[in-house]
């Protein structure tokens, strides 16, 4: 039993840590942006300074 | 984050999107000051300086950190104090609202959404399998 809630709980801690497999479409015209529009990465972070 | 771009060269690009939390004081006006440095060039030395400085973000913290870098300080505080960038925020907390985000930062690596602080390593991973995935 401790087994196995134990398994539970690594295996949602892992659900949470990685990253979605959907695709969102954001866009980017007009924000702050470093390095080249066809990079084949496109990170966009929000963020708050405080 | 603006370390890990450069660390892969053309390969990736970093985007900004700002998302003040309306109930801290210095949110939003440091997101103007962030933009007001865009407008002068220098975005990404403001942004820096902000991220190293954070909370100590409070208005004339902020001109300091405009003098520090050689922006023109008066054009900076005009810039700061008529919101001249609010539209530029309002657009980005919209956005926000559509994705439905609650925390910062949120990143999207090729659209795939990462939530909260994780170790630069797992941002890492995901930025590999991406440009794995484009290889093939």
């Amino acid at each position: 039993m401790k087994k196995a809630l134990f398994i539970l709980f690594i295996s949602l801690f892992l659900g949470q840590a990685s990253a979605e497999t959907k695709r969102f479409t954001i866009p980017l015209e007009g924000s702050p942006s470093l390095g080249p529009q066809d990079a084949l990465v496109t990170i966009v972070e929000f963020i708050d300074y405080q | 984050m603006e370390k890990i771009v450069k660390e892969y060269g053309n390969k990736v690009r970093l985007v900004i999107k700002f998302y003040p939390y309306k109930y801290r004081d210095f949110a939003r006006i440091s997101a103007e000051a962030a933009l007001a440095a865009s407008d002068q060039g220098k975005f990404w030395e403001m942004h820096g300086l902000l991220i190293r400085k954070s909370p100590q973000l409070d208005r004339s913290s902020l001109i300091g950190y405009a003098k520090q870098i050689g922006l023109d300080v008066q054009k900076f505080t005009l810039s700061l104090d008529a919101h001249k960038n609010a539209g530029i925020i309002e657009r980005d907390l919209k956005l926000a609202l559509e994705l439905d985000l609650f925390n910062t930062p949120t990143f999207f690596i090729n659209g795939r959404k990462v939530i909260g602080n994780v170790p630069f390593a797992y941002l890492k991973k995901i930025i590999e399998e991406e440009l794995n995935a484009k290889k093939k």
